[in-house]
């Protein structure tokens, strides 16, 4: 589903990734871990071709992300860490918005607009102004904006980063509910969230892909918890 | 075409939904009004030949304060990351901001018409010549936006925007003062590059292609580099 072979990113002369390579098959749930300034923002914007690579290539779904980028953005859904939100549009008119951009069918856009809202318990706040919603419900409307397509691919950087503990509950059975069905990215700094919902971890260190391996097989091997390996991976020691 | 029209009326209503869009509509149609009435009661003939005049030079401070947010605020509040990865060409997003808008402006413009009525009940204004007249400031005005929004493209912040955007106009505007000071083809080409010119020839009622062509270059030109600009990554 998701391939890439030897990405490299340069921004001037620094080097932001290094030699990248993975694949992610349909259907999985990854967790994608990594300290402040490790290289998951630029690998996923890498991925939705919001910018491209100095080199390697990226395939999903069989496009090329640099030569077929149009096809590949329909097959994605994108929540970057900050949720991308017109704050003086309602609620239902950025979502409607959204769906119009993403290639929704025209008869099917209130539909999908309607069953996001339903998913994301934003009824609510439908028709409010976004710019008087609580952080809670903005990072809620843009993952809703990341789904209203129904996208193959699901890329969510830090999805329940300012959500009170109830609706990081509903955002991870939203997540989980997609298991088999869609193929998750999901970035995160918090570890159990991986550990509850992954099926698979990669950690990137200094742009560098450290461990890629299934979470279950990981932890069993290693014989603690992720937050542990975690730091012991990211321990000056080991960083030397 | 579906998503220009969309980002089109997405563009549009944000206009109408900030506050500083109706600061300006009302401070427009204030200054409008003020010298339509001094222009008329001084020169009492019926004519917007001078009204024309003013409209166009107040487009020069106006249109960079409406142009100024087009793709700076995108670009500081993160909008601009959704937009670039949905699958939307960056063409319609260009072109979708830009007619977003020139309806904006063409509303300010139109909001001026009621002066035609109120001249044609006191005499005979030539229906032709206003119409010509409405035409070479709305033509400069899309000329205007276009240059606006190419000024937004190239930064994260409006106020750099706005400067850029006054940058250009003054020296499209007022280069023909300066022209005394060149001869030949520097001189030949000043005169085609500023606007005055070409605006002076549509409010005296005179159409001519040159002119059009003028403007409409102008625009796609406009067009074309903010394309350009958008698709740079260095910004990102």
């Amino acid at each position: 589903m998701i391939i890439t072979q030897n990405i490299t990113k340069y921004f001037g002369g620094f080097q932001a990734l290094k030699d990248v390579s993975f694949t992610i098959n349909k259907g999985e749930i990854v967790g994608f871990l990594g300290q402040n300034g490790a290289g998951k923002t630029t690998l996923m914007r890498i991925l939705t071709s919001y910018l491209p690579a100095s080199s390697g290539e990226v395939v999903i779904g069989g496009k090329n992300v640099a030569k077929d980028s149009l096809a590949v953005r329909r097959k994605i859904g994108y929540l970057p860490e900050t949720p991308p939100l017109y704050l003086n549009m309602t609620v239902k008119d950025y979502l409607l918005f959204a769906a119009q951009l993403k290639d929704v069918l025209p008869g099917q856009q209130r539909f999908q607009v309607n069953k996001v809202l339903e998913e994301c318990n934003l009824n609510d706040v439908r028709d409010k102004t976004i710019a008087v919603l609580s952080k809670g419900y903005k990072q809620r409307v843009g993952i809703a904006q990341a789904i209203i397509n129904d996208p193959e691919v699901l890329i969510l950087d830090e999805p329940t980063i300012g959500l009170d503990p109830v609706q990081i509950i509903q955002v991870r059975n939203l997540i989980k509910s997609l298991e088999h069905k869609r193929t998750v990215i999901l970035s995160t700094h918090i570890l159990s969230e991986i550990q509850q919902i992954a099926q698979r971890v990669l950690i990137i260190r200094s742009g560098k892909i450290i461990v890629d391996a299934n979470l279950k097989e990981f932890l069993s091997g290693k014989g603690s918890n992720l937050e542990e390996i975690f730091l012991k991976l990211h321990s000056p020691q080991e960083e030397q | 075409m579906s998503k220009i029209i969309a980002i089109a009326k997405k563009e549009l209503k944000t206009y109408f939904k900030s506050t500083i869009a109706y600061i300006v509509l009302m401070i427009t149609i204030s200054i409008f009004n003020i010298f339509f009435f001094l222009i008329i009661d001084e020169n009492r003939e019926a004519s917007l030949r001078d009204v024309f005049k003013v409209m166009e030079f107040l487009f020069i401070f106006i249109v960079p304060l409406l142009t100024m947010k087009i793709f700076a605020e995108e670009k500081s509040s993160g909008t601009m990351e959704f937009l670039m990865s949905t699958p939307t060409t960056n063409t319609a997003i260009v072109l979708g901001k830009y007619l977003g808008s020139l309806m904006f402006f063409t509303f300010i413009t139109a909001m001026s018409l009621s002066y035609y009525f109120i001249i044609e009940f006191f005499g005979q204004p030539g229906c032709l010549t206003v119409l010509s007249g409405y035409l070479g400031v709305w033509l400069e005005g899309a000329m205007f936006i276009a240059i606006g929004m190419l000024t937004s493209s190239w930064t994260k912040n409006q106020i750099i925007a706005a400067i850029s955007s006054y940058l250009i106009l003054f020296l499209l505007y007022f280069s023909i003062s300066f022209i005394k000071y060149f001869s030949g083809i520097t001189e030949s080409l000043i005169r085609y590059a500023g606007t005055w010119s070409h605006a002076e020839n549509f409010i005296a009622g005179l159409v001519t292609t040159s002119d059009i062509v003028y403007y409409l270059s102008g625009i796609a030109v406009c067009i074309i580099l903010t394309r350009i600009s958008i698709e740079n990554r260095l910004w990102r």
